[in-house]
């Protein structure tokens, strides 16, 4: 518990943001022209290695990005919809301002994973894979595992881990994360930068 | 001193000779660096590592010693309870490691000045006070094969990588070997399938190399979807060119025209390593046309997985490989037979894969003298939940559980009790500590539904209600289900709702027996491995603690007061 308590003393949250991004369909393009193939089948191939560095690039795939990848590699929208929605990893919304993981692997589990998802549910109203209706926070319950099993039950928030949660630090979290962003937001317009998150 | 890429000088190998002066070359390099005069500094840096800042500490080490100093980057070497650590080879004195160190400790530690957070040397010889870390209980017992490169080499180094023996099995199988040969080798070390089945490798290679078709494919399972396991991305943190080296044995052995390796999505610290480690390896001319002059050529291709654990099924590996969802089907046809692109494909684990180059080198005879009888070799082993020493760990076939989990992993921690170990990730059952002097290997522990599989273990203790536990593991099931045959599709859903009833408090004594009949019909009738092993977490906790579901059906409690059932808590569901 030591150990969390000094993680949140000595660095305060938001990290970078991921940060909640519309997709530019020209740099989606310009994405595919890397993945090359000779044959269908190895177009095949890179449907699923197309989609993830979209995915990975902007937080999610819409409808038209989906598009632009299925014209590239000469197969359906249908297609790669169907790829979207069976992978897990896959956003087909956009994220919030926050992004948050909550690991939901048995360690998390065994150590209280389960009432960080309560928590989440009851004072955010959000589940698996929503945004919040004010855009600012979106969350991921991983099914699978973060890594970081000795400091168990571990979230990543944006691109920070922080272990040893309980709901109350959970909390405490969200909420310095949300108001760090619009401090930096206002912070940034007295400064006159144009920032486009 | 700055640490550049050291690789970046090295040119393509045309012939055997090339690639045996490029060995010499790197083992004198290394040795040079060992045994010179310069300060060699090393930090670990794996997933589990960086999430505990070990880049920040690498930065930090950087700027101050990179004028007097190699700063290198290794990986980690399992012991996550020490990490993040800074390992110090001064000129003269054996190398240091010390750990965990925070931001703070790292001017300290560089200045020779924090001997109290130094846990051992990296060397058979003491340092003044300071031990040989192979005396730390937690390296003490193990016997490390496929881990002896993890935290020693630069991942990212093909250099190191082969100063350590890489690509010596396949410079082997490329000119002294015949495909029988290899394969002979394989098949006496007796080394089976390390992702949970416990298939002999050496009899599906040589049914590979029988199959008549062109082209054949080679594939490396590296997706452990399963949410407790991570040796697999441990070995590609740690040592990507012996994964690599495994899969080009296998595909010259097998006759195989390209090799495939599919890593799960959940690592890209490994995908990455991995990448570097295939484009190193292909500018040096060890993948490609007329590898080292030999005459053969291997192609190679990395896909990653996207967070769908039935992708660690083989069938459902290489459809999703082909580009369409991954859902698993009927055998046969085995994929030998129809695998990829219905080619004829040979698919080991990585673990497996990763045996392969010491066996080549050192000959089956040699690595059959490991291990127990029916399970040969070493066993890399993965801790989670309240326990003193978390990480993972090599040891050898047949150490019991006690051992493991009491010296190994230390034991539970000050406050905690055992109320059992949780085996084989979520496929198999529970053990308790009665069960700790069995052996541990492929077959001892099937009579009590537990599993060695992956060797992932979870030691839970009082506060865990193996009700809500079942039903997490359910749960999980239910959601991976890639909803392709009925009993899976639905049994699981089911047993979700049987057990949500016993939560709340509205559970008969029949359910048992639901719970039961259930899960016979799921495991009997489902198509794939992931169906036919949903239940048995359930099925393992139901028949060691059958009293505690009792009671929560006859008394209406939950004697840990986790369930909705109990009134000391507000209720609480489970995530899907």
């Amino acid at each position: 518990m030591a150990q969390s308590e000094q993680t949140h003393a000595v660095r305060p949250v938001p990290a970078p943001f991921t940060g909640r991004q519309e997709i530019d369909l020209d740099v989606v393009r310009e994405m595919m022209s890397h993945f090359k193939y000779d044959d269908f089948e190895e177009a095949q191939e890179l449907i699923l290695a197309a989609l993830q560095e979209v995915n990975e690039h902007y937080g999610w795939v819409s409808p038209e990005a989906a598009a632009v990848v299925a014209e590239h590699l000469g197969t359906s929208t249908t297609r790669v919809f169907a790829l979207l929605s069976f992978y897990a990893d896959f956003r087909t919304e956009p994220r919030g301002h926050h992004h948050l993981l909550v690991c939901h692997g048995v360690s998390c589990y065994v150590m209280g994973s389960q009432k960080l998802v309560q928590a989440l549910r009851d004072d955010y109203g959000i589940e698996d894979g929503d945004t919040t209706p004010d855009e600012q926070l979106s969350v991921q319950v991983v099914n699978g595992c973060l890594g970081v099993c000795d400091r168990s039950p571990v979230v990543k928030i944006d691109d920070e881990f922080v272990g040893h949660v309980t709901p109350e630090s959970l909390n405490d979290l969200l909420q310095r994360a949300i108001v760090g962003r619009e401090a930096m937001l206002a912070q940034e317009e007295t400064n006159g930068s144009h920032s486009t998150r | 001193m700055v640490h550049t890429a050291p690789d970046e000088h090295l040119t393509r190998l045309n012939s055997k000779e090339d690639f045996l002066r490029l060995q010499k070359q790197s083992i004198d390099r290394w040795e040079n660096l060992w045994e010179g005069n310069a300060t060699v500094i090393s930090v670990g840096v794996g997933s589990s590592s960086v999430a505990k800042g070990a880049l920040e500490i690498l930065d930090l080490v950087r700027a101050e010693m990179a004028d007097t100093a190699v700063v290198r980057e290794v990986s980690g070497n399992g012991a996550f309870w020490m990490e993040p650590w800074i390992e110090i080879k001064r000129p003269g004195a054996m190398p240091v490691l010390y750990g965990p160190v925070t931001e703070a400790d790292v001017p300290g530690v560089l200045a020779g000045a924090r001997d109290d957070l130094a846990v051992g040397t990296r060397s058979e010889h003491a340092e003044g006070n300071i031990p040989p870390l192979t005396e730390h209980p937690f390296f003490k017992h193990q016997v490390q094969l496929l881990t002896r490169n993890a935290g020693v080499i630069e991942p990212d180094s093909i250099e190191d990588a082969i100063a350590r023996g890489a690509y010596h099995g396949y410079f082997k199988v490329l000119f002294e070997m015949s495909q029988e040969e290899a394969i002979a080798e394989v098949t006496t070390a007796n080394v089976r399938g390390r992702g949970g089945g416990g298939f002999p490798a050496g009899i599906k290679w040589e049914s590979g190399r029988k199959a008549k078709a062109s082209p054949k494919f080679v594939v490396c399972n590296s997706h452990e979807g399963e949410p407790n396991v991570y040796k697999d991305r441990h070995l590609h943190e740690a040592d990507p060119h012996r994964i690599l080296e495994g899969i080009l044995i296998a595909c010259i052995a097998c006759g195989a025209d390209r090799g495939y390796n599919y890593i799960g999505g959940e690592y890209p610290l490994g995908i990455k390593r991995f990448r570097k480690a295939v484009a190193d390896a292909e500018r040096l001319g060890l993948i490609g046309k007329n590898v080292l002059g030999s005459g053969k050529d291997v192609a190679f291709r990395v896909r990653t997985g996207g967070g769908a654990y039935i992708c660690g099924e083989a069938s459902a590996l290489m459809y999703s490989i082909m580009g369409v969802r991954g859902q698993p089907r009927t055998k046969p046809p085995r994929s030998v037979e129809e695998g990829i692109w219905k080619r004829p494909t040979v698919a080991n684990n990585t673990e497996t894969l990763a045996n392969i180059p010491d066996i080549i080198v050192n000959g089956g005879e040699w690595y059959a003298s490991l291990g127990t009888e029916k399970s040969k070799g070493t066993k890399l082993m993965t801790i989670q939940g309240p326990s003193k020493r978390h990480g993972v760990v090599e040891v050898e076939m047949g150490m019991t559980m006690g051992q493991l989990f009491n010296e190994v992993f230390g034991g539970m921690p000050d406050g905690y009790t055992y109320k059992g170990v949780q085996t084989g990730g979520v496929s198999a059952g529970p053990v308790t500590p009665a069960h700790f002097d069995i052996p541990l290997d492929f077959d001892s522990l099937t009579p009590l539904n537990g599993m060695l599989g992956s060797g992932g273990f979870v030691n839970f203790d009082e506060s865990v209600c193996v009700v809500d536990f079942a039903r997490y593991m359910t749960a999980f099931s239910r959601y991976e289900s890639c909803s392709k045959c009925v009993p899976c599709r639905l049994g699981n859903p089911a047993l979700v709702e049987i057990l949500d009833r016993i939560r709340f408090g509205r559970g008969s004594l029949e359910d048992l027996a639901l719970i039961r009949r259930t899960s016979k019909h799921i495991i009997e009738l489902s198509l794939c491995g992931l169906g036919q092993v949903a239940p048995v977490p359930l099925i393992g906790l139901l028949d060691t603690y059958e009293e505690e579901f009792r009671r929560h059906i006859v008394d209406g409690v939950c004697p840990t007061g986790t369930c909705p059932i109990s009134a000391r808590q507000p209720a609480l569901t489970a995530a899907d």
